[in-house]
């Protein structure tokens, strides 16, 4: 019982019930008094009217014609069996009327009231009006209630049984009601425990009519399918990173293992431990890059945005590079446009631009030509870096962005330059494009401006 | 191997034993006269009772301990003793605060020992310029190199060499620290105010392309590369 109180579909459909069975019983009072209060107006009306003319017609004509008028008003047919009329003379002999007389003299005169009218051995509930003229003569006129009092046991005997039958309806309502709501949220929460005892792709199965429930039960369906999302490609990450790392340590375990073999010779040992050194090296570098990318996707700014020239940066980053390029017999192409300026972190959009042309010094070939391109609208900063290599073919495009993707296994590289550059513009908000240049490859990243930038 | 002070005495602030006991002793093979702390209120007090040439900071010490606070401590009490800070603790925000709360450099684990080494001798060296170099702050010079300062010139010999201005910077950087082993990671940081890794060996190819200008034609390399560690400038390999 307990229990059935704290259920919000009981309580909501009994409130609901309640609600039906209170209007219900207004709508009948009001009905029932309404129209009995009508009719029993409209009769005194005609009380009143009946006295009036009848005392005048007395006043004018005398007692004997009034008499004579009350008998043939009484049988002429027209509600002749509800009238109720006397008249006596001053002295309380009946002149006229179908009552036997009137001996009650503590009935007020002038007054329509209730009255209990004793007509042979029954009890008339009746209206009645006294009058006394200026002879001393009484008037009575009346209407008889019995019918009245009919119709209105009437009406009240449907009020109950409406009443009744509401009550129970909404009895009735408040089960099915509450049996609706309960199957509907159980679909909710049966697929939420399935979900929490592990498996987390169930969802929850629509019912098709387009209600609440089903729009709940559909958003909470799509969050559902963005967790599932995040978790596998967590899962994936860790799954990469693991293989990637288990390659490289068992290099390390083969070279100083074949080193150990048999009798120890100095040189061979020297050369696996400089092995080991430089194959740890590079995984601490991936161990550090992977750290990078996950410090950028956790949204976490390591400093505040400050405004960055990004000229110094390409000219920075093109006096470090130089050398490289003109190692590999590349030409580097700076194409800047005025001073544009941008709200971030320096090092991580040198970050950026260095792992871009790092990738086109590796797998543009020689010669090549890589151009550095920087723009600036009112809305945005684009850095466009563009060669004109082998390029990357469309449906690789969209994986290069993942951590450890490599178009090719025997160049050197981590796979992880492009998901540092995803990542980093991500924390500016920017956008990573990767296109056609025809031929060659065109990295382009836009940069939104803040509002207040512009200004 | 250090010149200015017979022995240079270190603090070496670290929990952990095995490396500190690895430290240690690859600190004192380098010549350093090597007192390891592994407590942060005993380290506070050697910090701030006794003189040292240099201090390394552990970062993460027994009892939710930060070494950053007893750097904070020794600076406080005015004492200026370059300190290399030493953490796990990688992001580039760590850094950014270990710098910040006093420390005058920042490697994090793991970590090469040559490369702690190169540090250590830079931060003394900044401490203690050497009188030459600040006598004539017009010119640097190297046996028969010589770069003048304001003009942004440099010649061998006698002999003029075409360099560009990152160049001339990165040559200028080698000479003040002549002798002494420096890193590529200390020469992008220094030269270039890059803290990133650049991947490739682009360091490599701006110190060839450097040693081609000074050395080509010349009996005497000046330029000399030290195995698995970075580079040394000077007469003698």
């Amino acid at each position: 019982m307990d229990r059935i109180w704290h259920s919000v579909a009981f309580r909501l459909a009994l409130l609901c019930g309640a609600l039906v069975v209170a209007s219900v019983l207004v709508l009948s009072s009001v009905f029932y008094f309404v129209s009995l209060g009508l009719l029993a107006r409209n009769i005194d009306g005609k009380i009143l009217s009946i006295t009036e003319r009848f005392s005048e017609d007395a006043e004018i004509n005398g007692l004997s014609v009034l008499a004579q008028r009350i008998e043939s008003t009484l049988s002429d047919g027209v509600d002749s069996d509800v009238e109720i009329l006397l008249l006596t003379n001053a002295r309380g002999q009946k002149l006229a009327g179908n009552i036997s007389g009137w001996n009650d003299t503590s009935t007020p005169l002038d007054q329509t009231i209730d009255y209990v009218l004793k007509r042979g051995d029954q009890l008339l509930p009746s209206r009645i009006r006294l009058h006394k003229m200026s002879n001393g003569a009484l008037l009575v006129v009346g209407r008889d209630m019995q019918d009245l009092s009919e119709i209105g046991s009437l009406i009240a005997r449907a009020v109950v049984i409406g009443g009744v039958s509401a009550l129970l309806l909404a009895i009735l309502a408040t089960l099915v009601f509450r049996r609706q709501l309960e199957r509907r949220i159980w679909a909710i929460r049966h697929t939420t425990q399935e979900i929490e005892a592990g498996n987390l792709d169930r969802r929850i199965t629509l019912s098709g009519t387009p209600d609440e429930f089903d729009r709940l039960s559909g958003d909470i369906n799509r969050m559902l399918d963005r967790i599932q999302h995040l978790m596998e490609g967590v899962r994936h990450v860790s799954n990469t990173i693991a293989h990637n790392l288990r390659t490289p340590l068992g290099l390390i375990r083969g070279h100083l293992e074949e080193a150990l073999r048999g009798v120890p010779e100095p040189r061979k040992l020297e050369e696996a431990g400089h092995f080991a050194i430089g194959a740890i090296d590079d995984l601490i570098v991936v161990l550090e890059k992977l750290l990078q990318i996950a410090e950028a996707e956790s949204g976490a700014r390591r400093q505040p945005f400050e405004p960055v020239l990004l000229r110094t940066v390409v000219t920075d980053l093109l006096e470090l590079y130089d050398a490289a390029a003109e190692a590999l017999g590349v030409t580097l192409i700076v194409d800047i446009e005025g001073e544009p300026t941008l709200a971030g972190d320096k090092d991580l959009l040198a970050g950026i631009l260095a792992n871009l042309i790092d990738n086109a010094l590796k797998y543009a070939g020689s010669p090549a030509e890589v151009t550095i391109q920087v723009r600036e609208t009112a809305e945005a900063v684009s850095i466009i870096v563009q060669d004109n290599g082998p390029g990357i073919a469309v449906h690789e495009r969209a994986k290069v962005v993942q951590r450890f993707y490599r178009l090719s296994s025997t160049r050197p590289g981590s796979g992880l330059g492009l998901s540092i550059v995803s990542a980093f513009t991500q924390l500016h908000d920017g956008t990573l494009f990767i296109e056609d240049a025809q031929p060659g490859l065109k990295v382009r990243i836009e940069l939104p401006k803040p509002l207040s930038q512009t200004v | 191997m250090l010149h200015t002070t017979p022995v240079t005495r270190l603090l070496l602030i670290e929990d952990e034993q095995d490396m500190a006991r690895y430290l240690s002793k690859g600190l004192e093979e380098a010549g350093y006269s090597v007192t390891h702390a592994d407590q942060a209120e005993q380290a506070k007090h050697l910090a701030l009772t006794q003189h040292w040439d240099i201090m390394i900071v552990d970062r993460m010490l027994p009892h939710e301990q930060d070494g950053l606070d007893i750097i904070k401590h020794t600076r406080q009490a005015g004492i200026q003793t370059p300190v290399l800070v030493l953490s796990a603790l990688a992001s580039l925000d760590d850094r950014v605060r270990g710098l910040r709360d006093g420390g005058d450099d920042y490697l994090t684990k793991p970590f090469a020992l040559p490369e702690l080494l190169a540090r250590l001798e830079a931060l003394i060296r900044r401490a203690n310029p050497s009188p030459n170099a600040t006598l004539n702050s017009r010119q640097l010079k190297l046996a028969d190199l010589t770069l003048d300062l304001l003009s942004r010139k440099a010649e061998r010999a006698g002999q003029p060499i075409t360099l560009q201005p990152r160049e001339f910077k990165l040559l200028e950087y080698l000479v003040r620290n002549q002798g002494q082993v420096v890193t590529r990671t200390m020469l992008l940081e220094s030269v270039w105010d890059f803290h990133f890794d650049p991947g490739t060996n682009v360091i490599d190819v701006q110190i060839s392309r450097l040693r081609n200008k000074i050395d080509k034609g010349h009996s005497v390399p000046l330029v000399h590369t030290v195995r698995g560690v970075g580079y040394r400038f000077g007469l003698d390999g």
